[in-house]
């Protein structure tokens, strides 16, 4: 089970993730993000990851998703705050360079 | 049409003509008997769905036809009501023993007993109907299972052939999917040229759709070895492949190497996926430094845009190439930590000489750091020795 926190912060929303993501929870966490985008249409789509402990690559591929249909509807998305065994996965597969990754939820939400 | 059979078996015609006239009024189809043994000889005729017997009658008394109907498994499934002037919970729990579904009291008023066959039958109803759900979802799971057995039987016959050779290189697998079949697959490929073609992916997810993706980027890569030229044409043409037919949260991390003997040179690409290691004399069994075969480039079927790097390493005479899915090293253990790329060097630093022995070792020891936590992601293990 995932702890999913969600709140909106002018025209952006914050998704806060909390757990382990992988196979079993990503249908809970696509849930959550398709219905943030769906009724908030943000421009800015906030994911913070401080609280994941492992990503796997079914999480990966959600993030990718996320990533394309914020893309599509003219909005970013951007990731905040990974602890080092996530930013291991990041780079390991170079999503690093493939994603806007920001230290602090705070400079995320700057860099509109 | 009747709503059901009924069998009414009772040595008192009154009684039967009585309960035969509601009965038949309420719509249901009646059969009558005076005695047991009758009883079973109407049954030969018509199957009911119910029968209420008296319990004293001569020839065959109640307790025994409800005890010869319930041994019969042809005739267990029919709902038994015993009627009896015997009142009290005795007798009731003394008829339910022979194994029948309920009980009425005589005297009865036959609307009692009329009500007691309707929900009687709303019960049989619903039983049929359960029954039939269970068939079909037996069934169901039978097809699905055996699909299931023929779709991994299917899937190992796409890795390579065991031992495997290629021009320079002798090589085994380790092939454990979580799910009976998997995502991960791998592919050694003999090149016009006198080279070889390497190629190791893991697909996202797990079960059937990371299956058939991963059947998708081995018919991609031998199709674009057949088309020439080396590993980075070959990932972006793999990553056009599989943008183009893969759904949004689908890619393939990969590895694609490509094996000059002549010149004892590798070029690879590393499309996010996990790097083999390069044991330095470690064919030759023993204690061996290694070297990690890194690289940056995106997964497979992210974007068709994305730019991969081509990179260049040695593979010697001797030299063990150890390649891999995550699932090897990325199982949590109880004290939160993994095996992880240094674990999995530090434990392939020393290994058997022959490639079986040496691949049986990497699982036997992964496993064992691991434990009591098991394998929970497809794990694939290629051990490639360079002939010389």
């Amino acid at each position: 089970m995932l702890n999913i926190q969600t709140r909106q912060d002018g025209t952006a929303s914050v998704v806060s993730i909390q757990g382990k993501v992988n196979f079993e929870v990503t249908a809970q966490l696509r849930d959550v993000i398709r219905e943030t985008v769906a009724t908030a249409q943000p421009k800015l789509l906030v994911i913070n990851l401080e609280g994941v402990s492992f990503i796997d690559s079914s999480g990966l591929g959600l993030l990718v998703a996320a990533r394309n249909s914020v893309d599509k509807s003219g909005g970013k998305l951007h990731l905040c705050c990974l602890p080092p065994p996530v930013k291991k996965t990041f780079d390991q597969t170079n999503l690093t360079n493939y994603f806007s990754i920001f230290a602090t939820e705070q400079d995320a939400l700057r860099g509109a | 049409m009747a709503k059901g059979v009924v069998l009414v078996v009772d040595d008192e015609a009154p009684i039967r003509d009585i309960l035969s006239f509601y009965l038949k009024r309420a719509g249901y189809q009646v059969l009558t008997a005076g005695h047991g043994a009758e009883a079973l000889e109407e049954m030969g005729r018509l199957k009911p769905d119910l029968i209420i017997s008296d319990l004293r009658m001569p020839q065959m008394s109640g307790d025994e036809l409800c005890k010869r109907v319930k041994a019969d498994p042809a005739t267990q499934d029919i709902y038994f009501i015993i009627l009896s002037a015997l009142d009290g919970t005795a007798s009731r729990i003394g008829g339910l023993a022979l194994g029948a579904d309920d009980m009425i009291p005589k005297p009865f008023h036959a609307q009692e007993v009329l009500a007691k066959v309707e929900s009687t039958f709303r019960l049989i109803g619903m039983q049929k109907e359960i029954r039939r759900q269970n068939r079909e979802l037996t069934s169901f799971q039978d097809r699905v299972r055996e699909e299931m057995e023929l779709a991994a039987a299917l899937q190992m016959g796409m890795l390579p052939k065991l031992p495997g050779e290629a021009p320079g290189v002798r090589y085994t697998h380790r092939y454990l999917p979580a799910s009976g079949i998997g995502g991960d697959i791998y592919d050694v490929l003999p090149l016009p040229d006198g080279g070889t073609a390497i190629m190791i992916a893991d697909v996202s997810g797990h079960g059937v759709t990371a299956a058939l993706i991963s059947a998708m980027v081995k018919t991609s890569f031998e199709n674009q070895v057949r088309l020439g030229g080396e590993p980075l044409a070959w990932a972006h043409g793999m990553n056009e492949d599989l943008c183009r037919s893969t759904l949004a949260e689908q890619f393939a991390t990969a590895w694609l190497g490509c094996l000059e003997p002549t010149k004892n040179t590798l070029r690879y690409v590393a499309a996010g996926h996990c790097a083999p290691l390069r044991i330095i004399g470690g064919a030759r069994g023993g204690l061996h430094r290694s070297e990690v075969l890194r690289g940056k480039g995106f997964m497979l079927g992210l974007d068709a845009q994305l730019p991969f790097v081509e990179q260049d390493a040695e593979l010697q005479p001797g030299d063990r190439l150890v390649l891999y899915t995550d699932g090897l090293v990325e199982v949590e253990r109880e004290d939160r930590t993994m095996l992880e790329e240094a674990g999995l060097r530090r434990l392939c630093a020393e290994l058997p000489e022959a490639s079986e022995a040496a691949a049986d070792a990497v699982v036997a020891q992964a496993r064992a750091f691991n434990a009591p936590a098991a394998f929970i992601d497809d794990v694939t293990l290629v051990i490639l020795d360079r002939v010389g």
